[in-house]
């Protein structure tokens, strides 16, 4: 057995031992007073085929993808376990390679003191931004990296907070064969200067990560390296006011797949500030990055399984249909750009205020390549991204309230396989919100995208229902009437009941990216059913 | 290795041995808006007997803030009916977390924000959805929800006044 995993199996015996003792000697002379929480998610899709949008009939004509969580907390101890099945996954979530499986995936035990925690087991950890190491997990994307080993949480004084992770990372239902350490420390610089706090007295931390990814090579070359060490420093500033985070990480050589063995070292420069007053607030953001894809797995091409760092496309992620037709993802191998944001409300009583107030959202987010890849600052001439956006959102009465927005996008037609040509978009949006009766609401929105390139003009219309708690109904439809005349309709129900929500649609989704938290993959058109459950319960 | 190991056990074994009274809500650290940190532990504990709810958001959710906006416009309102304790938190991670204070400060919201950008919080107690809204009372949760539509938040109300 080799070292790790006779370290892993000895403190999850520790725990497991300590945990069931308590929780036994608890139970013989009263009762166990721990807390038992848990998840039930679902979501089944039925596929048919449609020529018209090239939507096939896989083989499985059912899919169902499920995650089962259990969690158990008394006093300072918790344990728990996540199971998934998927029979098999829904159609573009893995690889079509990935076949039918079921698993308990994760299982953790957990200690936890005011200043001091031990998790053994799978754990999921960020450190500063995650630019440098972040193990989580979407649901929606299909992305969780949790590492199976050990997390240690410490203060060991009044202004330090140290974080220390071992283990390996999950790759679907299996664990990466690289063994990933790191270790991550945050000063208290206030604290640690003994200033006299009052509330003017800003908030600054220093923070320090190092992150160690050993995997085995066994090809030709001598100078491979089978360690890549990546550093990363961060300053955050803050007062009630005003804010101000900079973080930077430079990673060794990493040549893996997906940036075709570069022996080159990555970089990462990321600035955030932020200033509020009386309803307004802004924020500006900038991040220029260099081969800096991290990964568990050198082998390994999709951006979904077994990442080490998160590296979130830094726009505005909007709710529009149409907005989601050209989306832009961060590329690791080298991008320079930033966004800012301005939020504002105008307050009640005054005359654009009204009774209820209206407030304004605009957005700038530009991005391009680097001229000089081991130069962050060298903004190149290829424009990868661009979107200026504005929404306003009125609140007329109790009953009545109104959005509508404007979006204009560029887009670089080289990012995406299914399209060749830069893209320009326009888009505009109305919505309205309309309550007839108390708990009795009807929404309708819609949109529309023109542009002259790709696929032309889009159109949308949804419309949504809720006669009365806790049913609601949909119908929407996204219409391409610029070149293919495609209709990508669809109509639904929910039912939800306090933490319990079931729902059912029936239509058609185009191919494209589907992106969550900035993270993107790759889904085929479909046409068919899907089904979603979701529920939460406790002791 | 054996000596760390057997260090280790000797450590846990220590301190699993002195556990004292025992609380079953899990403990996050949370960094508010306004600068507050807590653990979620001390804060549901802090509450007592006065009801306090927890209403998980983001800056992309358009029903979280629907939601949030009729409750700010309704909170000092029911606060005089019945004072309650109410915060969001904000499960923005690193993609929009540098959002959530100006976003808050220029909705000029009436209560705090907390931030959970590893979603630590939300899977300690199970939230796959957002929004979902938690009520607590004598440290316990007494009410949960998820999803919102136009008018649902005269139920969180209504449930608030009969607890």
């Amino acid at each position: 057995m080799k070292s790790y995993q006779f370290k892993v199996i000895l403190l999850s015996s520790i725990l497991t031992f300590n945990f069931f003792k308590h929780s036994f000697a608890q139970y013989n002379s009263q009762y166990i007073t721990g807390h038992f929480n848990g998840s039930y998610e679902n979501t089944s899709q039925y596929y048919m085929k449609d020529d018209k949008i090239k939507a096939l009939q896989p083989l499985e004509k059912f899919s169902s993808n499920g995650f089962l969580k259990l969690d158990y907390n008394y006093g300072d101890f918790s344990a728990g376990i996540q199971y998934e099945s998927y029979m098999p996954p829904i159609m573009g979530y893995f690889p079509f390679t990935v076949e039918s499986n079921n698993k308990i995936v994760n299982k953790y035990f957990k200690y936890t003191q005011n200043k001091f925690a031990v998790q053994v087991g799978d754990f999921y950890e960020q450190f500063g931004s995650g630019l440098i190491f972040r193990a989580y997990e979407n649901r929606q994307i299909g992305i969780n990296n949790a590492l199976e080993g050990f997390n240690v949480y410490v203060e060991p004084t009044d202004f330090m907070k140290v974080k220390v992770i071992y283990g390996r990372v999950r790759e679907i239902f299996d664990y990466s064969k690289a063994l990933t350490r790191g270790m991550d420390a945050e000063i208290n610089l206030i604290s640690l200067l003994k200033v006299k706090e009052n509330e003017h007295t800003p908030a600054i931390t220093l923070g320090g990560s190092y992150v160690s990814k050993y995997e085995e090579y066994t090809g030709p070359l001598d100078n491979f390296p089978a360690t890549v060490n990546a550093f990363a420093t961060r300053l955050d500033f803050s007062t009630n006011n005003f804010s101000l985070n900079a973080e930077y990480v430079n990673k060794g050589k990493d040549p893996h797949l997906v940036n075709n063995y570069s022996f080159k070292k990555g970089n990462a420069l990321q600035l955030n500030s932020s200033f509020t007053k009386n309803n307004l607030g802004a924020s500006i953001s900038f991040r220029a990055l260099t081969n800096i894809d991290f990964k568990s797995d050198r082998e390994q091409e999709f951006a979904t399984i077994g990442p080490l760092n998160y590296l979130p496309a830094l726009t505005k992620q909007h709710d529009n249909l149409t907005s989601n037709i050209y989306v832009y993802s961060t590329q690791p191998k080298g991008e320079i750009g930033g966004q800012t944001d301005l939020y504002y409300t105008f307050k009640t009583g005054t005359k654009i205020g009204g009774k209820y107030g209206t407030t304004i959202a605009a957005n700038f987010s530009y991005y391009s390549s680097l001229n000089d890849s081991s130069d962050l600052l060298s903004a190149g001439k290829e424009k990868y991204f661009s979107d200026v956006n504005i929404e306003l959102r009125k609140k007329w009465s109790k009953k009545m309230e109104t959005t509508l927005s404007y979006q204009n996008v560029f887009y670089n037609g080289s990012l995406q396989v299914l399209s060749n040509s830069n893209v320009i978009s326009n888009i505009i949006a109305a919505g309205i919100l309309y309550k007839f009766a108390p708990k009795k609401s009807v929404r309708f929105k819609m949109e529309h995208l023109s542009t002259k390139k790709d696929q032309g003009n889009w159109t949308s219309a949804l419309s949504e229902f809720s006669f009365s708690s806790p049913f609601a109904f949909f119908a929407s439809d996204l219409y391409n009437y610029g070149k293919t005349k495609n209709h990508y309709y669809n109509v639904g129900a929910s039912v939800t009941r306090k933490s319990s929500r079931f729902s059912f649609a029936y239509g058609k989704q185009r191919a494209g990216l589907f992106c969550a938290g900035g993270v993107c993959r790759f889904v085929p058109a479909n046409y068919g059913f899907t089904a979603s459950l979701t529920t939460s319960f406790a002791n | 290795m054996k000596k760390t190991c057997i260090l280790t056990f000797t450590f846990l074994v220590f301190i699993s041995l002195s556990l004292s009274a025992q609380e079953s809500l899990p403990s996050v650290k949370l960094k508010a808006v306004s600068g507050r940190q807590i653990d979620f532990k001390d804060l549901v504990n802090e509450s007592k007997d006065t009801v306090m709810v927890i209403s998980f958001w983001a800056t992309w959710c358009i029903p979280c803030i629907s939601e949030l906006d009729n409750i700010n416009d309704a909170f000092e309102e029911k606060q005089a009916i019945k004072p309650f304790k109410f915060y969001g938190v904000a499960i923005d991670d690193s993609r929009t977390a540098q959002r959530v204070k100006p976003f808050v400060r220029g909705k000029g919201w009436k209560f705090d924000v907390f931030t959970d950008v590893n979603s630590e919080l939300k899977r300690a107690l199970n939230i796959t959805d957002v929004p979902h809204v938690i009520l607590f009372k004598n440290g316990k949760i007494v009410y949960r929800h998820t999803g919102y539509i136009a008018g649902e938040e005269e139920n969180l109300f209504e449930t608030i006044k009969n607890l």
